[in-house]
C-alpha cells in the first residue's frame, strides 16, 4: 500500500505533465474546433453591437424594411428627453440655449449633431469632451453602441421603438463573439485545398519516414556497427551535427546549396546547365528538398536509436554465427534485424507523429510551394490560425486542422502497436515463465 | 502639537498633490517598423511633451510617460502579440498598425472609435485628406487616425529604357501614358523581353515583382478591371474574368522569360540591391523604397528610375491604378475612458503637420495632411512631392473587411500555383472561387 503511494508520488510531476501538456492543449483544440472562433469574434466571448454592416444582413436575412428604416435612421434628436438629461446635466441655462436654437431637430449622425452644438458656442461646451458627452444625451441610434448582455441591446431597441417581434432576429445579428458550429468540419470535407494537404502530408511523412528516418538511420547504424569503434562514432557524429544546428541555419546552407545562385547552379554552370533554382524549379524539385532537408536531419535519431540496440545484442550471438560460417549480411538479416523490431517500432511511431505534427523545415525552405505543393497538414493548420497578413486569424479552423492531426496521431500510435505486437514484447521471457 | 499640526499639513498638502497631479503610463507598440520609422512613436512622445506643458499652462499637473516596442519579428508576431495582449487585458493604449485590422478588432472590442474623443471638425484632423480618413473608418465610424500614407508604384530603369529605343521625353511622359491607359502591361511584356533578348538584362529579370504576398497583388487583379468590394452590399468581389487575366499576366510573364518561375521567396536584400542598381528593367514597389535604394547605393534615383502608376492590364481593359496601404493609430479599450481620452489626444497631436511630416521624410512614406505640402521639410524633398502628385490622388485601399484577409490569402495562393506552373490560371482560379465560396459564404459576390 505504501509502496503504491510511493509509486504515485514518483508519477506525479508526469502525470502533471501529461495534463498540462498534452491534455488540456488537446481538449482546447477540440472545443475551440468546434467553434467559429476568429480575430473578430474574439476568445473570451462576445457583446452585442449593431452596424452597418448588420443592418445590411438584416435585410438580406427578411427583416422588415419598417424596423430597418427605424434603426437606420434614428441618429440623434433634440427632444424634451434629452433636453431633461442636459439640464440634469449641465444646467438650465444650456439646456434653454439648446431648446431655444435645436429643439425638435434631429441629426443623422454624431458629427452633424457635435457640429450644431459646437455652433452654439456655449461655454459649457466649449471641451471637446463635454460637448461629446452633451451629443451622446440626444442619441437615439442603436447602431455602434456596445452592450454587454443582450438584454441591455432589447431595452435600447425597444426605447428606440422597436416592435418586439424583431428583436431576436436583431439580437441574433448584433452578436460580436463567436458561437458553435461543426462548419469547419464540413469545410475540411469540401475544400478542394485540404485533400491536397492531405495528400502532401502522406507524402511528406511516408517517404521520409520509410527512406530515412527507418531506412538510412537503419543502414548507418548497421554499416558503422562493424566500423572500428572510432570510426564509427566520429561518423556517427558527423550525421549528428545536423538536428544540432539551428533549423533558420540548417536551412539557410541548403538554400546556398539549391537556390539558382547557389552551390549546385554554380559547380553545373560551366557545363552547359542552365542556372535553376534546384530547390524551386519544379513540384518534383521542391519534393526532393524538402524529404531531403527533413531526412537528413530525421535519420541521425534513427541511426543513435538502432545503433545502441545492436550494441545491447550479446557478442556470443554474432561470434557463434561467424563460427557457423555467418557472412556478414546473414549475420544482418538473421541475427541483428530480428533483434530491432522494438526500435524500429519506437522510431517508426515516434517520428511519424513529430513528422505528422512539423512543419518548420517545410515553412523555411521551400514556404509549402511552389504554389501549395508542398504545403502540409501541419502547416495549413499554423498558417490558418495564426498567420494572416490581413489580420483576421481563425482559430476555430485552424483548431479543426490541428484536431485531425490528434486524431490521426492517436489512431496511428494504437495501429502501430496492434502491427508490431507490442503486447509480446512487453511479455515476461518465456524463461521466467 | 507642533510637529503633528506640521505632519497633517505635509500629509495634506501631499494628498492635494496627489489629487491634482494625474500620471499616466502610455505604450505604443507599432507593427511592421524599422528604425527609419522612429517617429511612429516618438511623435507620441513629442505629443506627450506639448500636452504636459498645455496642462501646465492651465495649472494642471500631468505626466506621462511613454514607453514603444517595434521590433516584433514581423506583421504576423505583432499581430498575435497585440490580439493576445488584448485577450489578456494587457494591450498596449496606442497601436500603430495596418488600417486592414480595423475591422476584426473592431468587432473583437480590442479598440475603441477615436471618434469617441476627438473632434474630427477641429484641426489638425479637419486637414486629414478625407480618403485616408475613409481608410481609417468602418461601418460608419472613424475607428483609427491615418497614421501615414504610401503608394506601390511602377518602376523603369531609365537606361534600360533608352537602349529599347525610348527618348528621354518618351521615359518623362510614361506616367501619363500609363495613366491614359496607352502603355499597359501587355506593353510591359513587349519591352521587357526584347531587354532579355537584347541581354540589357538577365533571363527572368525583364520584370521583377514583390518577392513576398502584399498588397501589391491586388493592384495587378485592378488592372484587369477586378474590384475587391463592392460598395452598396459591403461584400468582397472575385471577379473571375479579371483575376484569370491577372494570373495569366504573371504566366505571360514567366514563359516569355521575363520573369522567374521561382522569383517568389526571393531573398528581400538581394532583390533591394538589383533592382536599385539596374538588375532588373522593370520592377514594382512602395514609395518607400526611394529611400532604401539610397541605402543600397543608387545616388541618382531621379536619374536612373522612373515611376508611374501600376499600369491598366491591356488597352480597355481595366485602368491604371495603385493601392494605398495606410497604417493606422487605433486606440486600445483600456475599460478605463480617462487614459484612453489621453491616449487620443497624443494621437491627434502626433497628427499635426509638422509632427507628422518628420515621420513621412524620415521613413520616405507621404503625408496624411493637406497642409503638410506646406511644411518646408516636406515641400523641399523631392521624393514626396513627386510621388504625392502623382500617385496619392489615384490611390485607393484594400477593404476594411473582417475577411478580407482570408480573400487575400487565397487570391495569393492561387497565383503562386498559376505562377510556378502547377495549376493552370483557369484552375487556379476555379479552386480560388470554391474556396473562397465554402469559406465566406455570403460575404463574397462572385461575378
Amino acid at each position: 500500500m505504501r509502496q503504491d503511494r510511493i509509486g504515485l508520488l514518483f508519477l506525479t510531476p508526469a502525470l502533471i505533465a501529461v495534463v498540462v501538456f498534452y491534455l488540456l492543449p488537446v481538449v482546447m483544440t477540440a472545443v475551440f474546433a468546434f467553434t467559429n472562433m476568429s480575430t473578430a469574434t474574439g476568445i473570451r466571448g462576445g457583446d452585442w453591437m449593431l452596424t452597418e454592416d448588420g443592418l445590411r444582413d438584416l435585410r438580406e436575412a427578411g427583416l422588415p424594411e419598417e424596423t430597418l428604416t427605424m434603426l437606420e435612421g434614428a441618429g440623434y434628436a433634440v427632444d424634451a428627453a434629452g433636453l431633461a438629461a442636459l439640464e440634469a446635466e449641465f444646467g438650465a441655462s444650456l439646456a434653454e440655449r439648446v431648446r431655444g436654437a435645436l429643439e425638435g431637430e434631429s441629426f443623422a449622425s454624431r458629427r452633424d449633431m457635435e457640429r450644431a452644438l459646437r455652433d452654439l458656442r456655449a461655454p459649457e461646451l466649449r471641451v471637446t469632451r463635454d460637448r461629446k458627452r452633451a451629443a451622446e444625451l440626444f442619441l437615439r441610434s442603436t447602431l455602434n453602441t456596445r452592450h454587454a448582455t443582450p438584454e441591455s441591446l432589447r431595452a435600447d431597441l425597444s426605447a428606440a421603438g422597436i416592435p418586439e417581434a424583431d428583436h431576436d432576429l436583431i439580437v441574433e445579428e448584433a452578436y460580436t463573439g463567436w458561437s458553435w458550429t461543426t462548419r469547419n468540419f464540413e469545410l475540411l470535407v469540401s475544400l478542394p485545398s485540404t485533400a491536397r494537404y492531405a495528400v502532401n502530408t502522406l507524402m511528406y511523412v511516408a517517404l521520409t519516414l520509410v527512406i530515412f528516418n527507418v531506412g538510412l538511420g537503419l543502414f548507418l547504424a548497421v554499416s558503422t556497427f562493424y566500423l572500428p569503434e572510432r570510426t564509427s562514432a566520429t561518423f556517427r557524429a558527423i550525421w549528428f551535427m545536423p538536428r544540432i544546428l539551428p533549423p533558420v541555419l540548417y536551412v539557410l546552407m541548403w538554400k546556398w546549396l539549391m537556390w539558382d545562385t547557389g552551390f549546385i547552379a554554380s559547380v553545373l554552370a560551366p557545363f552547359g546547365v542552365d542556372r535553376i533554382n534546384w530547390m524551386m524549379h519544379s513540384e518534383v524539385h521542391a519534393w526532393v528538398a524538402v524529404i531531403l532537408i527533413n531526412g537528413v536531419v530525421g535519420a541521425s535519431f534513427g541511426m543513435i536509436i538502432f545503433a545502441s540496440a545492436i550494441k545491447a545484442i550479446p557478442q556470443t550471438m554474432l561470434m557463434a554465427s561467424e563460427v557457423d560460417g555467418a557472412s556478414r549480411w546473414q549475420q544482418v538479416r538473421f541475427i541483428i534485424l530480428p533483434q530491432m523490431r522494438w526500435p524500429i517500432l519506437f522510431v517508426t511511431a515516434y517520428q511519424t507523429l513529430s513528422l505528422l505534427a512539423s512543419f518548420e523545415y517545410i515553412l523555411l525552405s521551400t514556404g509549402g510551394g511552389p504554389g501549395s505543393a508542398t504545403e502540409v497538414w501541419a502547416m495549413a493548420a499554423f498558417r490558418t490560425a495564426l498567420n494572416n497578413y490581413g489580420g483576421n486569424l481563425q482559430y476555430g479552423l485552424g483548431a479543426t486542422f490541428a484536431l485531425v492531426l490528434v486524431i490521426i496521431g492517436t489512431a496511428l500510435s494504437l495501429l502501430y502497436l496492434r502491427f508490431f505486437n507490442f503486447q509480446a514484447l512487453l511479455s515476461k521471457p518465456r524463461i521466467e515463465r | 502639537m507642533k510637529t503633528r499640526l506640521l505632519a497633517a499639513t505635509a500629509l495634506c498638502g501631499a494628498l492635494a498633490g496627489a489629487a491634482a497631479a494625474q500620471d499616466y503610463e502610455i505604450t505604443v507598440w507599432s507593427g511592421g517598423s524599422g528604425e527609419a520609422d522612429s517617429y511612429r512613436w516618438e511623435a507620441v512622445e513629442m505629443a506627450a511633451d506639448i500636452l504636459e506643458r498645455e496642462a501646465a499652462i492651465r495649472g494642471e499637473e500631468l505626466n506621462i510617460t511613454v514607453d514603444y516596442m517595434w521590433d516584433f519579428g514581423g506583421w504576423a508576431e505583432f499581430k498575435q502579440a497585440v490580439t493576445l495582449a488584448a485577450e489578456a487585458g494587457e494591450a498596449p493604449e496606442i497601436v500603430v498598425t495596418s488600417h486592414l485590422d480595423i475591422a476584426p478588432w473592431s468587432q473583437a472590442g480590442y479598440v475603441v472609435p477615436v471618434e469617441d474623443y476627438l473632434d474630427l471638425d477641429a484641426w489638425p484632423l479637419s486637414d486629414v485628406y478625407p480618403n485616408l480618413m475613409q481608410i481609417a473608418s468602418f461601418n460608419g465610424v472613424q475607428w483609427g487616425i491615418p497614421q501615414d500614407s504610401e503608394s506601390r508604384p511602377f518602376f523603369f530603369w531609365r537606361e534600360h529604357m533608352r537602349a529599347l529605343g525610348y527618348t528621354d521625353a518618351e521615359i518623362d511622359a510614361l506616367p501619363e501614358a500609363v495613366e491614359n491607359g496607352e502603355y499597359t502591361l501587355q506593353n510591359v511584356l513587349e519591352d521587357a523581353t526584347r531587354a532579355v533578348e537584347m541581354g540589357l538584362v538577365e533571363e527572368g529579370k525583364g520584370f521583377s515583382p514583390r518577392v513576398s504576398n502584399g498588397p501589391d497583388y491586388a493592384q495587378f487583379y485592378q488592372s484587369f478591371g477586378g474590384e475587391l468590394y463592392d460598395e452598396d452590399t459591403g461584400k468582397l468581389v472575385l471577379d473571375r474574368v479579371a483575376m484569370t487575366e491577372f494570373y495569366q499576366f504573371f504566366v505571360d510573364a514567366v514563359e516569355a522569360g521575363i520573369t522567374s518561375r521561382t522569383h517568389i521567396g526571393m531573398d528581400w536584400n538581394d532583390w533591394y540591391a538589383e533592382v536599385a542598381n539596374g538588375g532588373a528593367l522593370m520592377w514594382h514597389g512602395g514609395t518607400w523604397h526611394y529611400g532604401r535604394y539610397l541605402r543600397e547605393g543608387n545616388e541618382d534615383f531621379f536619374g536612373t528610375i522612373a515611376f508611374s502608376l501600376i499600369p491598366a492590364g491591356d488597352a480597355d481593359v481595366g485602368r491604371a491604378n495603385t493601392i494605398t496601404h495606410p497604417l493606422v493609430y487605433l486606440i486600445t479599450d483600456q475599460g478605463d475612458d480617462d487614459v484612453q481620452n489621453i491616449a487620443a489626444q497624443l494621437v491627434e497631436i502626433a497628427t499635426e503637420p509638422r509632427i507628422n511630416t518628420l515621420h513621412a521624410i524620415k521613413s520616405a512614406h507621404l503625408a496624411v495632411a493637406e497642409s503638410q505640402s506646406d511644411v518646408p521639410l516636406y515641400a523641399q524633398d523631392p521624393w514626396a512631392d513627386a510621388a504625392t502628385s502623382v500617385l496619392l490622388p489615384f490611390a485607393n485601399s484594400q477593404p476594411n473587411h473582417p475577411d478580407y484577409g482570408v480573400y487575400s490569402e487565397a487570391m495569393w495562393s492561387g497565383l503562386e500555383s498559376a505562377w510556378t506552373g502547377i495549376q493552370t490560371p483557369e484552375q487556379a482560379v476555379a479552386e480560388l472561387e470554391a474556396e473562397l465560396t465554402s469559406v465566406l459564404g455570403d460575404e463574397l459576390i462572385v461575378r
